[in-house]
């Protein structure tokens, strides 16, 4: 069967249990079903209270919902329809970001906003550029093959079958792929671009083989999902509906099964009860401006590593003076970025890189530890397209300005860019904690402290070298470079005790029982790969766990639902 | 003679130290459309022709950016002509047609829209602009002239230059980090220029491609990569006789 699957490309195989492509509209890319969706009263507790529909939340949210659970997402942001509120357009898809103000701090402060956070419902994913590898088996037991880092309290093949699953939801487009547990990917691979087709002839010419893919992007038509255009605009939220988001690929089929999102709702304090030390609920500030308090049984953060630990530290109480689930003072802790350095190099030709999908083709050739290059773990190579905007960005990194950038800008079309994801190692004081400053809702923002360590340092200077050699043998004119950082996780550790983790192994705070984290801010490691699916399969797993744990409610959740919302 | 842009020698890197400053009137006068100075690499390409492709909210986003130009709310006058003088020189913007970029970084800071963070060394990025705008008189006036406008051309990208490079200090460069100041303002001012149709005609820039996308986008198999019928044409070479008499030099 296995083998069969991996012939049968496209739409001949549809994911079970997700109904969320033939939820959607062929030709309006907005939800069609939130006319159906369910509205729970404030006056009873939910099962599942979410806060953020991102990732790990809106999956989460779907399977259980598909088990009857009656689940609530608070969302920060809007409730977008890319028809109404997405535009082909850099400068004016500013508000896909999370802008409020952050303070940065360290050695190495990590700019945040358009590279890395996002805000409304579907999370950072509207805005990726959709590269959804898994990670290796290796990166799962990093401390016990390397001496670094940490050891997940799970391993690879706890997630292999929801990597699987999810492939086939987002759906997954690529190349068969050779490293790390190899796999095929559901949807075949795109065609690529001049522009990428020169790296990848630079790499097998210094003897790097790169795949093409694995990006979440259709690659045929899949339910009420139309195929790609290759418009080049996936950083901007995809008007197609071909790059998935959890806003098309599980909030459909999440609705359908009761799910309600309260879109511009921030959610400001997990409550407790004091004697129990139990969570009760989230107090949130509604789309009116008002604090509103949803009842829950259980609560699932799902914030992201900036905003699940500045909601817990905020969360404080008599009986958690240091916030929630914070006892052991390890919330906050352990946030990680990827090396991100690219490499820019000019050719003869025009190639014109705003065209075709700017994620293309990558290579996990130097993922795993190799003694010889001095530093432990290792680095992700893969196609980018920076539109103008951060091209100008790009090109300023070396300090060019005036006559210089615009000369540099008028030869944009004959530029490609080659980027890292290197794997940097979770240390205790790259933290958030909060700062004086306060949003406009009155509560403390987060100050995200990040300094690099020896190798973390070894690793972006040996990956760059890795570039420019690829580009060397690919003929290159001229190159450009620019460090710079991608990807946010950690800062909610899953480990194995107390002393050492917030969560435990089924995501669940040690110290209060019925408080989940369902985010990227539980990895203990990062690995070289990009974190979406990884978020997404945790969620996948833990609904299977809670699932298991929890007798569904006997009478259709979804009605169920509707009714309290008459009543009210 | 303009260069041949398959070769990479007028490229800031790519030069020899001995030749002068690629001259940007070197390169063809823009014939379609406009693009900032009226030159560019694209003289027939005009992105704004393309509108009729775009799709509605895309397609009024876009016009609005060029024909409904923001009135200045948050900086006051002094300021403004200041900071105009100095994006100008940042961006190389030395005549007419120019974009009006303070417009837009004005707009921005007016509605708040900010980018998500700020260093623990810095100011709110409101405050750093205005901060910039008064350092930058503070400079001048150090070197002679009551105000940044004042200055002679040659001393202003001479503070300009320093400023890029961190080397401006005392009085209200005192209270800031000044190469984190300098990421602040020249950020701003990138992501308003090149938000600019006129700037996607000088570099060839597609532009909006929803609904339309694209269908030629290059292959392995090919020396080169392929272009949409109506993506614009790079001019390696312009009429002399015709330009001369364009750029009124005769």
């Amino acid at each position: 069967m296995k083998g069969l699957m991996s012939l049968v490309k496209g739409s001949v195989v549809m994911p079970k249990d997700n109904d969320s492509p033939y939820l959607l509209d062929m030709h309006k890319r907005g939800l069609q079903n939130l006319d159906r969706m369910a509205h729970y009263p404030l006056s009873e507790p939910v099962d599942l209270l979410v806060v953020g529909a991102g990732a790990g939340g809106v999956t989460l949210a779907q399977r259980l919902a598909r088990a009857g659970w009656r689940v609530v997402i608070l969302e920060k942001g809007p409730f977008w329809d890319p028809d109404r509120d997405w535009v082909s357009d850099e400068k004016g898809s500013h508000g896909l970001y999370w802008t409020d103000k952050r303070i940065i701090s360290g050695s190495d402060p990590i700019e945040m906003g358009k590279n890395n956070s996002g805000v409304g419902v579907g999370g950072s994913m509207t805005h990726f550029a959709g590269y959804t590898p898994r990670f290796h088996p290796s990166d799962f037991e990093v401390r016990t093959r390397d001496g670094v880092g940490f050891d997940w309290p799970i391993s690879y093949w706890d997630l292999k079958e929801s990597f699987e699953r999810l492939e086939l939801e987002l759906p997954v487009a690529g190349q068969d792929w050779p490293w790390g547990d190899p796999h095929s990917y559901p949807h075949g691979p795109h065609p690529i671009a001049g522009a990428a087709s020169v790296a990848w002839k630079g790499a097998l010419d210094c003897g790097i083989e790169m795949r093409v893919g694995p990006v979440s992007i259709t690659n045929g038509v899949f339910g009420n999902r139309p195929h790609c255009i290759y418009r080049g605009f996936c950083l901007q939220g995809c008007k197609v509906n071909a790059k998935a988001s959890p806003l098309i690929t599980h909030l459909p089929d999440a609705i359908e099964h009761g799910v309600e999102v309260r879109a511009d709702s921030m959610a400001i304090r997990v409550e407790v009860n004091e004697t129990s030390g139990r969570c009760t609920g989230v107090t949130y500030i509604d789309s009116d401006g008002l604090e509103r308090f949803q009842p829950a049984d259980a609560v699932a953060v799902c914030g992201y590593a900036i905003e699940t630990p500045r909601l817990l530290l905020n969360s404080t109480s008599a009986r958690y003076p240091h916030g929630l689930a914070n006892g052991t003072d390890q919330v906050g802790r352990y946030v990680m970025v990827q090396g991100a350095t690219q490499v820019a190099a000019r050719f003869p030709d025009e190639l014109r890189m705003y065209k075709a999908p700017p994620p293309e083709v990558s290579s996990e050739q130097f993922y795993e530890t190799d003694s010889s290059r001095g530093f432990a773990r290792g680095f992700s190579l893969q196609t980018v397209a920076p539109l103008p905007i951060d091209w100008a960005q790009h090109v300023q990194s070396e300090g060019h300005w005036g006559q210089a950038l615009r000369e540099y800008m008028r030869d944009y079309n004959h530029w490609t860019l080659l980027g890292v994801l290197c794997e940097l190692l979770p240390l205790a004081e790259n933290r958030v904690t909060l700062a004086s400053e306060k949003d406009q809702y009155g509560i403390p923002v987060a100050n995200f402290s990040y300094s690099l360590c020896d190798n973390d340092k070894q690793n972006i200077a040996y990956a760059t070298k890795v570039m420019e050699e690829i580009w060397n043998h690919a003929g290159a004119q001229d190159t450009l470079k620019s460090d710079r950082y991608a990807h946010l996780v950690g800062g909610c550790k899953m480990g194995f005790s107390p002393e050492d983790s917030v969560v435990d192994s089924s995501q669940r705070a040690w110290e209060v029982p019925n408080l989940f984290i369902a985010d990227g801010s539980v990895f203990p490691t990062e690995g070289a790969a990009n974190p979406a699916l990884v978020i997404m399969a945790l969620s996948d797993r833990l609904a299977s766990l809670l699932k298991a744990k929890r007798v569904s409610r006997p009478a259709d959740a979804r009605k169920k639902g509707v009714l309290a919302s008459l009543r009210r | 003679m303009p260069p041949d842009f398959r070769e990479p020698h007028h490229l800031p890197n790519r030069r020899l130290p001995a030749q002068a400053h690629a001259d940007p009137y070197d390169l063809p006068r823009q014939r379609r459309g406009i693009t900032p100075q009226m030159h560019g690499r694209y003289p027939d390409y005009d992105v704004l022709e393309q509108q009729d492709h775009w799709d509605e909210v895309t397609r009024k986003l876009i016009l609005d950016r060029v024909h409904q130009v923001p009135e200045i709310r948050f900086f006051d006058e002094a300021e403004l002509e200041t900071l105009t003088v100095f994006a100008d020189l940042f961006l190389a913007q030395d005549s007419d047609p120019r974009i009006p970029v303070m417009a837009y970084v004005d707009e921005k800071l007016h509605k708040g829209e900010l980018d998500g963070y700020q260093y623990f060394d810095m100011p709110d990025d409101r405050e750093t602009w205005r901060r910039v705008a008064r350092g930058l008189d503070e400079e001048a006036r150090r070197r002679g002239a009551d105000r940044f406008p004042l200055l002679g051309s040659d001393d202003q990208l001479d503070v300009v230059h320093d400023f890029g490079n961190g080397r401006l200090h005392g009085g209200v460069w005192d209270t800031l980090n000044v190469s984190r100041a300098w990421s602040v303002v020249t950020r701003h001012l990138m992501q308003q220029f090149y938000a600019h149709p006129w700037a996607w005609n000088e570099i060839g820039f597609g532009g909006p491609a929803y609904p339309r996308g694209y269908s030629r986008f290059g292959s392995p198999h090919l020396q080169s990569a392929e272009r949409e019928e109506w993506e614009g044409e790079e001019a390696y070479e312009r009429d002399p006789v015709q330009d001369t008499q364009e750029r009124g030099l005769q």
